[in-house]
């Protein structure tokens, strides 16, 4: 077993070799380097962070952010090792075919490769993430033990399942850096250094290839490494912020030559209490409203509209759960009353519920990173995000939340009141899920992306993308598993790819 | 004085405070039940509480400014002639004829019948 290596101990001016670098410790780069162990070729992980949290680390995360009120660029993200994974809540479910479709009402999607791409990789990345057998829907063969699904009339939402990351002897979802920290020592061909921060992509005369890779400490320490090959796995705004920065060569940036980099930064608006469901019977099966256990994985019921629905409809992805038990005022109680008597159903034992949920955006251009005036404290410049939300988009949300109220009603099993209008209603409402994506987006074209379908930057042969800054479109649900998924991926092509 | 202030006579006195007062309500509920004749009654008899229902449709009037009452009142007549009003209201559900009322998504049925309780209220 080999020790991490503290890179404020590395002699000030050492240049290092190495076949692949890997620029960032999170579940990307870790996946990665797992993946790779025992292949013949030489690793080496650079994580800006330690084992654990550090005040000054952290603040190498500041920024400035205009447009939509967001999340402070400290607090949506973590820096060391385990990265994202030591504050993620664990929520995981794969992608479905449809994101990766070009549609023609989506402007700017498509994707390079397809879900079969990333099929043969997610069972690793499950076990990976911890997150139990793979069931999702087949937990339907199970659940009913529990209580029934929500009957739903005919229409485009449908139950569907997340399972959640448990971490081994915990009930926390599996920190990347606490629980692989020992694996990662055992990789023979890998060597991780810890508080080793890149700051300057170095392109070779030309820009077509990377030949160095300039690392600083905040120690004061300064160091060379020289890989062969090197991946971008430090999260979509880190990654678009070194890009950008490294403009010794080009003067855009790495991999901009068509100013791509940095656009179309996305999250997933998570508003409160978007809708009240209400059931005329009162009845909900506890896998809707927590946690449950099924067939040793960690499940929980939400409402997605289905993929035909969304090519038909037209409609982007959200997924919608069932947070609380509230109360309804007295035009509720009347509206409920009126509603089940038309619908020849008792409303006597009504309950309502409070619901949640996620969306999905549109790709924007213009909701971007880019650097501020401002230097860090170990010189590099400072990011800028301009935040932005298009009414349209929350407009799905709300069309999707109203199929949900007329398949209750068809069903008579129960009805929804649309909490959420106006723009103002819905911004006093909005959280996000700290995911962060879109940055080095993955197209075909140079002109539409800044990765090819194996994740290369375009143009630069030894340049890799790892993580959910590659995606073109970002679908609702949480990307982890998926981030997991692709750098796995990538590590299989890196390995034909290296030999 | 002394004597008519005994503690049984206080509670005789709360009690009837009480009646009086559930009294006094009721009555208010059965007179505001009392509506005028309107051109829709055939329609309207179909709503349990039609005060409620009144409630209802001042919302489902607010999204439908130019609510056409004599128009809907001929469409829900046309719709009652050939099903009831659950079967009405589910088939609305199933053909997406809904219409919403603070937020509520209801069946549009309902939704008409709520607003012509509005409009004769």
């Amino acid at each position: 077993m080999s020790a991490f290596i503290d890179a404020r101990t590395v002699p000030e001016g050492t240049v290092l070799e190495t076949d692949l670098a890997i620029i960032g410790g999170g579940p990307a780069g870790i996946s990665m380097a797992l993946a790779l162990a025992g292949a013949p070729f030489r690793v080496m992980l650079l994580e800006s962070g330690g084992l654990g949290f550090d005040a000054k680390t952290q603040a190498l995360y500041d920024g400035t952010k205009t447009g939509v009120s967001y999340l402070g660029l400290q607090v949506s993200r973590m820096r060391y090792l385990g990265g994202g994974t030591n504050i993620w809540g664990g929520w995981s479910r794969p992608m479905d075919r449809i994101e990766f479709e070009e549609r023609g009402w989506m402007p700017h999607s498509g994707w390079p490769f397809g879900l079969e791409a990333l099929q043969p990789h997610y069972p690793r990345a499950q076990a990976l993430c911890e997150a139990g057998p793979w069931l999702y829907e087949k937990a339907e063969k199970w659940s009913p033990e529990m209580g029934p699904m929500i009957a739903l009339g005919e229409g485009g939402v449908a139950t569907r399942w997340f399972q959640f990351s448990k971490m081994r002897g915990s009930f926390l979802p599996t920190h990347f850096g606490l629980r692989y920290a020992d694996d990662l020592r055992r990789v023979r061909n890998l060597s991780t250094y810890l508080h080793a921060n890149v700051t300057r992509l170095g392109l070779a005369r030309g820009g077509a290839r990377i030949d160095q890779l300039d690392v600083a400490t905040l120690s004061g320490r300064r160091f060379v490494v020289r890989p062969r090959f090197a991946v971008l796995a430090s999260g979509a705004i880190e990654i678009a912020r070194l890009m950008l920065a490294s403009n010794d060569v080009m003067a855009a940036g790495v991999g901009n030559a068509n100013d791509l980099v940095g656009r179309y930064f996305a999250d997933h608006p998570i508003p409160r209490d978007i809708a009240t469901l209400v059931l005329f019977d009162g009845k909900l099966a506890p896998y809707y409203l927590s946690n449950q256990t099924i067939e040793r994985a960690v499940m929980r019921a939400g409402l997605f509209p289905d993929e035909a629905y969304r090519r038909a409809r037209a409609v982007l992805d959200s997924s919608i759960t069932v947070e609380s038990v509230t109360k309804l005022d007295e035009l509720g109680n009347s509206t409920v009353a009126a509603t089940a008597a038309a619908l020849g159903v008792d409303a006597g034992n009504a309950v309502a519920y409070s619901l949640g949920g996620g969306c999905e955006v549109t790709p924007d251009p213009e909701r971007r990173i880019t650097l501020d005036g401002g230097r860090d404290a170990l010189g590099m410049p400072k990011v800028k995000l301009e935040m932005r939300l298009a009414d349209s988009d929350l407009a799905h949300f709300r069309d999707t939340l109203k199929e949900l109220g007329r398949q209750l009603l068809t069903s008579r099993a129960g009805m929804v009141r649309l909490n959420l209008k106006e723009r103002s209603q819905w911004l006093a409402e909005l959280d996000w899920g700290n995911h962060h994506m879109g940055t080095a987006r993955a197209h075909a074209d140079p002109k539409k992306g800044v990765v090819d379908a194996n994740l290369q930057v375009h143009g630069v042969s030894n340049l890799f993308v790892a993580g959910s800054a590659v995606y073109p479109t970002y679908g609702a649900v949480n990307p982890t598993l998926s981030i997991v998924a692709m750098a796995l991926r990538l590590a299989d092509h890196l390995k034909g790819r290296m030999r | 004085m002394k004597d008519f202030l005994t503690r049984r006579n206080l509670l005789i006195g709360a009690g009837g405070a009480v009646v009086f007062a559930g009294a006094v309500f009721e009555a208010t509920r059965l007179v505001r039940r009392r509506h005028a004749p309107s051109p829709y009654d055939d329609l309207l008899v179909r709503l349990d509480d039609r005060d409620a229902a009144a409630a209802i449709g001042e919302e489902v009037l607010v999204g439908t400014p130019d609510f056409d009452a004599p128009a809907a009142a001929g469409e829900l007549r046309a719709r009652f002639a050939h099903a009831g009003m659950a079967q009405t209201a589910a088939g609305d559900a199933a053909q997406g004829r809904l219409v919403e009322a603070h937020g509520w998504v209801l069946p549009e049925t309902l939704g008409l019948l709520c607003a012509l309780a509005a409009k004769t209220a």
